[in-house]
C-alpha cells in the first residue's frame, strides 16, 4: 500500500509530537512546582536539625567617628619663678573666702610642688600691685571658662618632660576627648559636660593615690553621682539617673562603699575615667575579665563566646550596675519563663541577635529565657543545673553533719580539712559554668561530692563514737547508783543501831 | 535491838557479796579506762616525731609540686632550683585547697585564681590577703623530710 | 590481816585514825571529803596526762590533740581532769562557806582554817597553772592577761610578772616553769597542807553546828553530844557523796567534753580573751574600779579571810546570832557571784 508523502509527513509528525509534547508538559509542571516551594526538596521525613548553629556573621555597626580633640596649648608663660608667689602673699588676707582658697592652694599637691596661680591664672606673681600682677596685658586671664581650664590642664598634663619627675601619665587630654564628656564638649560646646576640675577639685587638688581625694577609689561613685544622680543635670541627654543607687546594693558598691576594698570597681573602672565612655556589647567581656581573669578564660572556651551578637556576655546574666551575688537560681525559671521570639531573633530583619532589654528584670536572667525547654540544648542545661544542685546538695550535708559532730563536742579539725577540699573543688565547678560545657561541670561536680562524702563520713564517725559514748555513760551512771543504793541499804542497817539522837 | 543470830550470819553473807559486787563493779569501771589509756595506739607516733617523710627526689621532681597531708594538715611540697619548699596548701583567701601551676611554676588556687609565690609563698597576684604560711623542709640523701612544727 | 599487822605494825595507827567518834549532828554536806577525793582524781589523771604531754612549745598542742583524738579513753581522762578542776574549785569554795556560816572556824580551829584557806589558794593557782598546758590560743591569752594582772600588784608587780612568766613575754620559759609547778611543787605542797588539816580535823574532831567549844576546858562540863563512830557510820555517809560524784564527772565528761581551740599564735590577739570562770570575777573588778585597786582589794580580801578567826573573836556559832557577820559574807558573795555573772556576760 502506497502512502502518500502527506501521509508520511503526518505520521512523522504524530510520533514526534508524543515526547516533544511530554518533554513540555515535565517542563510547564516542574516550573509550576518551583514558584509554589522555594525549596526543591521534599518535605515528607523531618530533617534533622543541624548539630551546630550557623550564625550569620553579624556585621558590627561602624563606630561613629570622633570629632578630633582641640589642638593642645601650650602651658602660660609668667614673669618670675617657681619661688615668685605675690598672689598668694595678697590673697590670703583679702577676706575669708579668699583665705581659705589661698589655704587649700597651699595644701594641695600643686602648692607643695610649686606650681603657683600664675601658672593656671597668668599675670605677674614677682609684683605686689595688683595693676601689674593682675593686668592682662601681662597675661592674666583671671578665672578660666571650662573650655578653656580643659585646654590649662592639658597643657602641662600631656608634657612629658614637665610630668616625668612626678612620674604622671600624660594622656589624660586625648584620653578625654575621646570621652563621651570630652566629645560633647568638642563637637556641641557643651560646657556642662564634666571638665577636669569636676572631678579633682580647682585649688584642693590631691593626689588621686590620697584617701581625702574626691578622685580616690572610694570616693568615685559618689563622684560621678554628683552628676549621674542628678536628674536636672541629666535631663537634656536622656541618661538614667539611677545607677548608684543600685551599684550601692550589688555586691561591687558593697565591697567598695562599705567593706572599703579598693580592688572592688568604681565607676571608672568599667568605664574609663578620662575615657568615660560606656563599653560596647563587644567590648563586656574583656572589660570584666579585666579582674575576672580566669572566669574570662573559661568563658572563651564556651559556645556562646563563638556566637557573636545572639551570645549572653558577663552582663546578661550578672547585671551592669546590679551584680549581685550568683547562685543556684540562675539557671532556671522557678516557674513558666516568660519566652518571646524577639528575644533572639530580630522581629525585622529575622537576624539572631540578643536582645538585651529582656534581661533587665534580674528574674529574667536565666539559661531558660533564651533555652526553651524544647530545644534540643535544655537537656544540657538541666544536667548542669541538676549536677551543682547535687554538689551543693552533698557540700551543705558535710558542712551541717560536722556542725552536729562539733556541737557534741567532739574536736572536727581533720573532717573541716576534708570539707574544703570539697569546697575548692565545688567552687571551681561552680566557676565551670561558664565554659557551658556539661563534661568539663560533671568533672568538678563529681569531684565535690566524693569529697564531701569522705568529709561526710569523717564527721558521722564522731557523731557515732559520741553515742557509744552516751551509751556507755548510761551503763556506768546506772552502776554507780545502783552501789548507791546498796550503800544506802547497809547505812540504813548501820543507822538502826546507834543510840537515837540526843 | 540485835538480831537473831542466823538472820545475822544470812545478812553477813548477803552484805558481803554486795560489797564485793560494789568493789569490783567500781574497779572495773575505773580500772578499764586506765588500763586501756596506758597502752599507746596504733596510729600516728603523736607529738615528738619531728618530720614526715613525704616522698623522695623521684616522686617530685625539680619544677614540680605534689600536695601532701602532713600531720593532717594539706601541704604544697615544691621542688625548687633553690632548695625544697614547704607550705600550707591552705589558701589564705578563703580556705579552698592550692595546686601546683608547672607551666608558670607559681602556686595557684584554683577557687579565685590566687598566685603565690614559690620561693617565699608570698602573694603574688589575686585576692589572698596573707603570704601562705611556711614550713621546713629538709632534703637527706633522696628523702624529702617535712618538719612537724 | 594479822600476816600484815605482824609486819607493819600498823594496826594502832589505823585504829587511832579510824576509831573516832563524831558528833551526830555534825551537818558537813560531805564538802570537804569530795574536795578531797577530788584532789586524789587530779593526782590520777593528771599523771596519767603526763604520760603523753609534752611541755614544749612545739609539741605541746599536737600532744594535748593527740590525746584526746588518738588515745583510747583519753578524751576521758581529759575531761574528766578539766571537769575534775572546775569542781574542785566549786567544792573548796562550798566546803569554806559552810565551815564559816557554821563557826567552825573558831576556837580552837583557827590553824585548821588558815590552812584550809591556803589550799584554797593552792587550788587556784592549780588551776592558773594548769591552764596554759594545752597552749592553745585561750590558754596562751589567759595566762598573758592573768600574769599582766599579777604584774600590777604595786612594788613587788614587776618581780612577781618575771618570776611568773620566766621572762617579760609568755614563751616557753613560761610553759616550762608552769608545768614544773603544776605536776611537783604544787602537788608537793598541796600534799603536805592536807596532811596537816587532816591531822587537825582529827585531833580537834568535828564542830558541831550549834554548841562551840568552850574555851576554858575544865571550867565547865565538857560538851556532852551524842557522838556516832567514824567509821564506818560516817564515811560510809561520805562514800555515798562520793559516788555521786564521780556519777557528776562522768556525766559531765561525756556530755560536754573538752575541746581545744587553735594552737597559740602569740602574733594573734583573738576578739574575746576571758580567763577561766573562777577568774571572772576579778577580771570584771579590774574593769571597773582603777587597777590598784582592782588588784589589792581581792587579795585584802583574801588576807582578811586568812585571819578571820583571830578578828571574830566572839564564842557564838548560831547563824542567827552572827546576823552581822553573816550579812557581811553575803554581800560579799553575792558581789562575787554578781562580778563573775557580768564578766561571764561581758
Amino acid at each position: 500500500m502506497a502512502r502518500s508523502r502527506t501521509e508520511r509527513a503526518f505520521r512523522a509528525l504524530l510520533v514526534l509530537a508524543v515526547p516533544v509534547g511530554a518533554m513540555l508538559l515535565i517542563l510547564a509542571g516542574s516550573t509550576v512546582a518551583q514558584e509554589s516551594s522555594p525549596s526543591a526538596s521534599p518535605s515528607t521525613t523531618p530533617t534533622a536539625p543541624s548539630p551546630t548553629l550557623s550564625v550569620p556573621q553579624a556585621t558590627t555597626e561602624p563606630l561613629p567617628s570622633l570629632v578630633p580633640a582641640p589642638p593642645l596649648p601650650t602651658p602660660l608663660i609668667h614673669p618670675g619663678d617657681r619661688q615668685s608667689n605675690s598672689c598668694f602673699d595678697c590673697h590670703t588676707a583679702v577676706n575669708p573666702t579668699q583665705q581659705t582658697v589661698s589655704a587649700q592652694w597651699q595644701d594641695s599637691v600643686h602648692g607643695r610642688a610649686a606650681i603657683g596661680c600664675a601658672d593656671c591664672h597668668g599675670g605677674d606673681p614677682t609684683s605686689d600691685q595688683i595693676t601689674v600682677a593682675m593686668s592682662p596685658s601681662n597675661g592674666y586671664i583671671g578665672t578660666p571658662g571650662r573650655a578653656v581650664t580643659v585646654g590649662i590642664c592639658g597643657a602641662c598634663h600631656s608634657d612629658i618632660e614637665r610630668m616625668r619627675a612626678s612620674n604622671l601619665p600624660t594622656d589624660q587630654y586625648a584620653k578625654y576627648f575621646a570621652s563621651v564628656h570630652g566629645q560633647r564638649l568638642a563637637a556641641a560646646g557643651d560646657t556642662q559636660v564634666a571638665i577636669c576640675t569636676d572631678c579633682h577639685g580647682v585649688h584642693d587638688i590631691k593626689p588621686v593615690s590620697d584617701p581625702t581625694s574626691s578622685a580616690y577609689q572610694t570616693n568615685v561613685p559618689a563622684l560621678c553621682a554628683s552628676c549621674h544622680a542628678d536628674a536636672d543635670k541629666m535631663a537634656p541627654y536622656g541618661i538614667p539617673t539611677d545607677q548608684y543607687e543600685i551599684y550601692q546594693q550589688s555586691v561591687h558598691g558593697e565591697a567598695l562603699l562599705v567593706q572599703r576594698d579598693i580592688r572592688a570597681p568604681s565607676c571608672a573602672s568599667c568605664h574609663g575615667s578620662h575615657d568615660a565612655k560606656p563599653p560596647l556589647s563587644t567590648e563586656v567581656v574583656e572589660v570584666c575579665g579585666n579582674c575576672h581573669r580566669a572566669t574570662q578564660t573559661l568563658y572563651e572556651q564556651s559556645r556562646h563566646a563563638q556566637l557573636g551578637r545572639v551570645a549572653p556576655k558577663c552582663w546578661t546574666c550578672h547585671g551592669t550596675h546590679d551584680v549581685s551575688q550568683p547562685g543556684q537560681r540562675l539557671f532556671l525559671h522557678a516557674d513558666n519563663a516568660p519566652y518571646d521570639c524577639s528575644t533572639c531573633h530580630d522581629p525585622a530583619t529575622q537576624q539572631l541577635r540578643l536582645d538585651i532589654t529582656q534581661f533587665e528584670n534580674e528574674a529574667d536572667r536565666r539559661c531558660d529565657t533564651c533555652h526553651h525547654p524544647n530545644s534540643t540544648i535544655y537537656a544540657q542545661v538541666q544536667g548542669i543545673a541538676t549536677t551543682l544542685a547535687d554538689a551543693q546538695t552533698a557540700y551543705s550535708g558535710a558542712e551541717t553533719r560536722i556542725g552536729e559532730a562539733a556541737s557534741l563536742g567532739m574536736i572536727v579539725g581533720d573532717a573541716q580539712v576534708a570539707l574544703s577540699e570539697a569546697k575548692t573543688s565545688l567552687i571551681q565547678a561552680q566557676a565551670a559554668v561558664h565554659t557551658t560545657k556539661l563534661t568539663v561541670v560533671t568533672e568538678h561536680t563529681k569531684d565535690t561530692i566524693d569529697k564531701a562524702d569522705i568529709a561526710n563520713g569523717i564527721a558521722q564517725g564522731k557523731i557515732d563514737e559520741s553515742t557509744s559514748r552516751r551509751a556507755a555513760m548510761v551503763i556506768v551512771v546506772a552502776l554507780i547508783l545502783v552501789n548507791c543504793l546498796i550503800f544506802f541499804w547497809i547505812k540504813r542497817r548501820l543507822d538502826r543501831e546507834l543510840p537515837a539522837e540526843g | 535491838m540485835t538480831r537473831p543470830e542466823t538472820d545475822g550470819i544470812g545478812r553477813r553473807r548477803f552484805l558481803r557479796y554486795l560489797l564485793g559486787f560494789s568493789a569490783v563493779s567500781t574497779l572495773g569501771m575505773v580500772a578499764w579506762p586506765v588500763i586501756r589509756f596506758l597502752i599507746p595506739p596504733q596510729t600516728r607516733a603523736g607529738a615528738g616525731e619531728g618530720r614526715v617523710l613525704v616522698g623522695t627526689i623521684a616522686d617530685i621532681p625539680i619544677g614540680s609540686a605534689e600536695v601532701i597531708p602532713v600531720a593532717g594538715k594539706p601541704t604544697i611540697v615544691i621542688n625548687t632550683a633553690q632548695g625544697v619548699k614547704a607550705y600550707s596548701a591552705i589558701c589564705t583567701h578563703l580556705g579552698c585547697i592550692v595546686a601546683w601551676d608547672g607551666s608558670s611554676q607559681t602556686i595557684v588556687c584554683p577557687c579565685h585564681d590566687g598566685r603565690f609565690n614559690p620561693a617565699s609563698g608570698s602573694v603574688v597576684s589575686g585576692p589572698p590577703p596573707a603570704p601562705l604560711p611556711a614550713l621546713d623542709a629538709t632534703i637527706e640523701g633522696d628523702d624529702i623530710f617535712v618538719v612537724v612544727n | 590481816m594479822g600476816w600484815l599487822e605482824e609486819r607493819t605494825g600498823l594496826s594502832p595507827v589505823i585504829k587511832a585514825s579510824l576509831h573516832v567518834r563524831v558528833p551526830m549532828a555534825a551537818q558537813t554536806f560531805y564538802f570537804g571529803g569530795i574536795a578531797l577525793v577530788l584532789f586524789a582524781v587530779q593526782v590520777v589523771t593528771g599523771t596519767l596526762l603526763t604520760l603523753y604531754y609534752t611541755p614544749t612549745t612545739d609539741h605541746a598542742y599536737d600532744s594535748v590533740l593527740f590525746i584526746t583524738s588518738d588515745v583510747e579513753f583519753g578524751w576521758l581522762i581529759r575531761s574528766v581532769h578539766h571537769w575534775g578542776a572546775n569542781l574542785m574549785v566549786v567544792f573548796v569554795v562550798f566546803h569554806m562557806l559552810r565551815v564559816f556560816f557554821q563557826a567552825a572556824y573558831k576556837y580552837p580551829r583557827e590553824l585548821t582554817w588558815m590552812v584550809g584557806v591556803g589550799l584554797f589558794g593552792l587550788t587556784i593557782f592549780f588551776g592558773f597553772t594548769g591552764y596554759l598546758l594545752p597552749w592553745d590560743q585561750r590558754a596562751y591569752w589567759a595566762t598573758t592577761v592573768g600574769t599582766e594582772i599579777a604584774g600590777g600588784v604595786p612594788v613587788v608587780g614587776e618581780f612577781l610578772l618575771l618570776l611568773l612568766r620566766g621572762g617579760p613575754d609568755v614563751s616557753q620559759a613560761t610553759l616550762s616553769r608552769f608545768f614544773g609547778i603544776h605536776i611537783l611543787v604544787l602537788p608537793l605542797l598541796t600534799g603536805g597542807a592536807l596532811v596537816l588539816h587532816l591531822v587537825f580535823v582529827h585531833q580537834l574532831g568535828l564542830a558541831h553546828p550549834r554548841k562551840p567549844k568552850i574555851r576554858k576546858p575544865g571550867s565547865e562540863a565538857e560538851d556532852n553530844v551524842p557522838l556516832r563512830p567514824f567509821w564506818p557510820n560516817y564515811l560510809l555517809d561520805e562514800l555515798i557523796a562520793w559516788y555521786i560524784l564521780l556519777a557528776a564527772m562522768v556525766v559531765l565528761a561525756s556530755l560536754f567534753p573538752v575541746g581545744l581551740e587553735e594552737q597559740a599564735d602569740p602574733l594573734v590577739t583573738p576578739d574575746h580573751i576571758k580567763p577561766e570562770w573562777y577568774f571572772l570575777g576579778v577580771y570584771e573588778l579590774l574593769k571597773r574600779v582603777p587597777p590598784l585597786i582592782g588588784i589589792m582589794a581581792p587579795v585584802a580580801v583574801i588576807g582578811l579571810i586568812m585571819v578571820w578567826p583571830f578578828l571574830d573573836r566572839s564564842p557564838e556559832v548560831l547563824l542567827r546570832r552572827r546576823k552581822i557577820v553573816a550579812l557581811g559574807a553575803t554581800v560579799l558573795i553575792v558581789g562575787t557571784i554578781a562580778l563573775t555573772y557580768w564578766g561571764y556576760n561581758s
